[in-house]
């Protein structure tokens, strides 16, 4: 049983993935970077509304277009880009999906665009602008919330089949790793799981039932509670996909070697148990918790600190080791052999550097004093625009220039190499810009989620217009740089010249010691997850639900 | 040594008097963060105990069940709203629960956990499993302030703190009852 097996697998590293698979990645691909489009053509109107030169009309006002940015760019491109990615990774390193997987993916597929396709009426026609986050007491059309459910429906249906794949694997492989990009993949969908359980409760138990009239009233910070359960660990989902490409693919690219298998193993395991109660940083204003419960809960999440900033030091020693072995010298002349005008490279590369900041900035919110200073400013917008928009997407699209050949049988030409490195650039620029004026302009004041107003020409309200504009300047280029990558993935998808593309997975060190087979005890990181959410959780929820205020009815506010 | 010297600095740590207060003046806190953290602070400094004293270890501890007997008294001891009162009031009391929890406790757990059989091992999760339910409904139930030193809101979070420990444990328990390593490994 054990030599046909193989062989299969052998014959899928070699002949390339099937094309069911990838039919697979290729359409939640396609779906993917169709968000970034509407969503980047939704965030330019943003930004020209708050530069006070484009005023939205009363059928498409702000709010209904931060909502569809929000959820078009934070929930439909990250999963649809995840899922997809993942699926190819499991498919490449596993041996073809199974048939049924497949299958799952395809039902997980509808599930969502179906889900989706809720969600976007009610916003359409003004009855859901409660933007992606959906605090109650606003309260949207009971449909906007069984959309957010399906989609929730159809996330799992995708976990479920990778669970099912690297099982089936493990019987067939008894004893061996799972091969790293797929362990990846499996904390991955374990986090997107359980993180989206909270979630979940929060919409069918509470909102949906509330939302339709059947009960009167709802616990807003039991709600809040269990969204940002979920939201946080969306962030670190996004952030564990990009690790991903940083420890397996990037040091291929560069012809270099991965990082300890061991250590990057035990990273994995530390954000999956870590993550779910990271939470709490999302609500260090919020009221009915303790001062001593949330200083625990930043202790929490600066812990999930460590494993970042294991990140950036082995990332840093594989290029460094990397440039030297092709001749580079010097303390920092080294970098000069790395290979700038690759954009597999050059993207992903970008997306570290920008990381240093956004950390920075992340830590300076989890502190209770500075996050009053800026919670709900502008600062907020900037810091996510830096973390998603650059870190987590230039990584993606940093993939996409040779993903997106992979699963179309085709190669990355150079033309579009070099559309890709003026296209990073671009976005460079676009987001140092954008984020470093929406951080200035929040810490004077101006309100994140607000448009365009000057308060009655309020003098500290006129003060915020030069930021704006420079706010505008860089949503402009961040357009451009939406349509060039667009462009891009459209051609390498169904243009460019037929051809086998390489899935780069880079190999282990020489002589790097046996990683030792703990490391696949999921059951036993689950559980230990587990009693840490408990733990983190069981003092707030009891105190909200015990000592519960009335509750609330539902409110329209716009 | 560098195992000893991280559990010493763990144990030195929590003994600082503002680290101990915060983590003290939360019961569940106290009692679900502050004592497993000292039990894995003796989990770690028996390393070198282990390698000092392997005679003493093998001959009083050869199959691992006195060291899990005394690991047992000494935790169900420290569950007893009354040992956390006293903990609270008397200096003494306080510096015998970060001597028993990780020394008394700590300690044998690590050397007797790698001596149980799977059998043994499962027997104590399921004890804890029991105790765990036992005490989260003692706690959720009981009408009167059981430590005098905490109010009843903190005693109530505290059982729903047993109890979601005590279905986390089921769940392991079912986990190594229905799924079959042999299978993978
Ligand atoms: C063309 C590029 C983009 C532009 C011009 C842009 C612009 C903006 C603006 C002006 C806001 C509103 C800030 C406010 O009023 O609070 C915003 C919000 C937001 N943007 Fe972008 N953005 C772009 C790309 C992205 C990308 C790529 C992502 C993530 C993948 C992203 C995620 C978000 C999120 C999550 C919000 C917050 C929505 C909310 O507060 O409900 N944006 N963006
Ligand atoms: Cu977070």
């Amino acid at each position: 049983m054990a030599i046909p097996k193989t062989l299969k697998e052998k014959a899928n590293k070699e002949m390339g993935i099937s094309t069911e698979d990838a039919r697979i990645t290729k359409t939640y691909l396609f779906v993917a970077f169709m968000a970034l489009l509407i969503g980047g053509l939704l965030g330019l109107l943003q930004g020209l509304n708050r530069a006070g030169l484009l005023e939205l009309p009363s059928w498409l006002n702000y709010y209904q277009v931060l909502t569809a940015h929000g959820l078009l760019l934070v929930v439909v491109l990250t999963a649809f880009f995840t899922i997809g990615y993942f699926y190819a990774g499991l498919s490449h390193t596993l041996g073809g999906l199974l048939p049924k997987v497949r299958k799952m993916a395809w039902i997980g597929f509808g599930l969502k665009i179906v889900g989706f396709v809720f969600a976007v009426i009610p916003i359409l026609m003004g009855n859901a602008s409660v933007m992606y986050t959906f605090y109650p007491p606003m309260a949207a059309s009971p449909w906007f919330y069984i959309g957010l459910a399906l989609i929730v429906v159809g996330v799992w249906m995708c976990a479920f089949g990778a669970f099912i794949q690297v099982a089936n694997w493990r019987k067939n492989n008894k004893g061996k790793h799972v091969p790293i990009l797929s362990f990846f993949a499996t904390g991955v969908f374990i986090l997107l799981f359980f993180g989206s359980l909270p979630v979940a409760i929060e919409v069918i138990v509470m909102i949906i039932p509330w939302s339709f009239g059947w009960v009167k009233t709802i616990n807003v910070m039991v709600a809040r509670t269990l969204f940002w359960a979920f939201g946080h660990t969306l962030v670190n989902i996004w952030y564990l996909t990009a690790v991903s490409a940083w420890y397996v693919i990037v040091p291929k690219i560069i012809g270099g070697k991965r990082w300890s298998d061991l250590l990057t193993r035990i990273v994995i395991i530390a954000l999956v148990i870590m993550n779910i109660t990271g939470g709490f940083h999302h609500q260090i204003i919020d009221p009915g918790i303790s001062e001593s419960v949330k200083f625990m809960h930043v202790f929490m999440s600066l812990a999930i600190g460590f494993p970042s900033l294991m990140t950036a030091w082995a990332m840093f020693a594989v290029f460094e080791r990397t440039a030297r072995k092709n001749g580079g010298k010097g303390i920092v002349g080294w970098y000069k052999k790395m290979p700038w005008g690759d954009v597999r490279f050059l993207a992903p590369f970008i997306a570290m550097l920008a990381f240093i900041p956004a950390g920075a900035g992340g830590i300076v919110q989890s502190t209770n004093q500075l996050n009053q200073v800026v919670h709900n400013t502008m600062w907020i917008a900037g810091h996510f625009h830096l973390t998603l928009g650059m870190s987590v997407v230039m990584t993606f699209f940093g993939i996409s220039y040779w993903l997106v050949p992979y699963v179309s049988k085709r190669v990355l030409t150079p033309a579009i190499n070099k559309l890709g490195v003026i296209q990073t650039i671009i976005w460079t620029v676009g987001m140092v810009i954008m984020s470093g004026a929406m951080h200035t302009v929040g810490l004077l004041g101006s309100p994140r989620r607000t448009s365009y107003t000057t308060y009655g020409d309020n003098a500290t309200a006129l003060g915020w217009n030069p930021y704006l504009l420079l706010l505008a300047v860089g949503g402009t280029l961040l357009i451009i740089g939406v349509l060039l990558q667009v462009y891009a993935v459209i051609n390498m998808m169904f243009f460019a010249p037929k051809g086998e593309t390489e899935f780069p997975i880079a190999e282990e060190e020489e002589g790097a010691s046996k990683t030792p087979y703990w490391t696949e005890r999921w059951g036993l990181w689950i559980v230990i997850m587990l009693i840490f959410v408990g733990m983190a959780y069981v003092i707030p929820l009891t105190e909200f639900i015990v000592n519960a205020p009335p509750g609330s009815p539902p409110f329209k506010t716009w | 040594m560098n195992q000893f010297f991280s559990g010493f600095l763990l144990v030195i740590f929590l003994a600082l008097p503002p680290v101990a207060h915060l983590l003290e003046s939360i019961m569940i806190v106290h009692m679900h963060m502050q004592m497993p953290l000292l039990v894995i602070a003796g989990f770690l400094m028996a390393r070198l105990f282990q390698l000092r004293f392997p005679r003493f270890f093998e001959k009083w501890n050869g199959n691992g069940i006195p060291g899990i007997l005394l690991f047992l008294i000494i935790i169900v001891f420290w569950t007893i709203p009354r040992s956390m009162d006293e903990a609270l009031n008397f200096q003494s009391m306080e510096i015998f629960k970060f001597f028993s929890l990780s020394i008394l406790a700590g300690i044998p757990l690590r050397d007797s956990w790698k001596k149980l059989s799977s059998f043994g091992k499962n027997a104590v999760i399921i004890i804890f499993t029991i105790k765990y339910f036992g005490m989260g409904l003692l706690y959720i139930k009981a009408p009167v302030q059981l430590c005098n030193n905490y109010l009843i809101m903190d005693q109530l979070t505290l059982g729903w703190g047993f109890l979601t420990t005590a279905i986390c444990l089921v769940i392991y328990l079912l986990y190594v009852t229905f799924t079959d390593p042999t299978k993978y490994q």
